[in-house]
């Protein structure tokens, strides 16, 4: 991971952004949503290992001072699916993806009960909150040169 | 229906206030289909959009409205080597991909 930031840093124009968009470090909240009120059925145990990793690669180039922080933000996202067989797509897709994620057949069985029972439109949502990092890129040959004295 | 991701588009306004993204040159490192890089582009944005998955690039390029063809090039890639010139770049936007 540091050297994917490394060679953004090397493509980026003096001055320019890094924005690193990624999910929260918590697990997944997992309900069904009905007349917009969200009832909570579990959550995801996915592993975080990946993102503590990329949270100490950004820390890495930080301290190289081949970035500065800027800005962070915290927001809400959602994923809407109207089917069970949406929420297994979403599932199979996580564990394409090589997050190491512990089988979710409680989870799916609680979501397909409550699918049954709830009546009416209801949406299954996930929900997990994004984090973004904003960096500036510093200008590193100023760095090495020592003339503009960044402190490091 | 499928799986709709953020559906009240809370990541583009985090990302409207970053910066004025038009007319400015991104590349998006880990674009997979190209949900975030139609937004991008809509932002008004020219994106270099790379996924090392040939798959989703395809699927990509078969979604590419052609209102955004000029704007948008996908390709296939790593984010440790970029195929791009030094400094060439006024974002990089690394999408659930760090």
């Amino acid at each position: 991971m540091v050297h994917a930031l490394r060679e953004a840093h090397r493509v980026l124009k003096p001055n320019g952004i890094l924005i690193d968009l990624r999910p929260a470090l918590v697990h997944r909240r997992v309900g069904i949503e009905r007349a917009g009120r969200f009832r909570q059925l579990g959550r995801m145990y996915e592993s975080l290992d990946d993102d503590r990793a990329a949270n100490r690669s950004v820390a890495s180039v930080l301290r190289a001072g081949l970035f500065r922080a800027e800005w962070h933000t915290r927001f809400s996202c959602r994923r809407v699916m109207d089917s069970l067989s949406d929420f297994r797509t979403f599932i199979d897709e996580f564990v394409a993806l090589g997050t190491d994620l512990p089988p979710h057949d409680r989870l799916i069985h609680r979501v397909q009960r409550a699918l049954e029972t709830t009546g009416s439109t209801k949406k299954i949502v996930v929900r997990g909150p994004l984090t973004m990092n904003v960096l500036r890129k510093r200008d590193v040959a100023a760095l090495e040169g020592g003339s503009h004295g960044f402190g490091l | 229906m499928g799986i709709r991701i953020d559906p009240e588009q809370n990541e583009v306004r985090a990302l409207e206030r970053v910066t004025n993204w038009r007319r400015e040159r991104v590349v998006e490192i880990g674009c997979g289909d190209g949900r975030l890089t139609l937004r991008l582009a809509r932002l008004g944005a020219f994106v270099h959009a790379i996924d090392p998955d040939a798959k989703l690039i395809r699927t990509a390029r078969r979604n590419l409205p052609s209102r955004f063809a000029k704007r948008i090039r996908y390709h296939v890639g790593q984010a440790e080597h970029l195929n791009h010139a030094n400094e060439s770049f006024d974002l990089v936007v690394f999408a659930w991909a760090l």
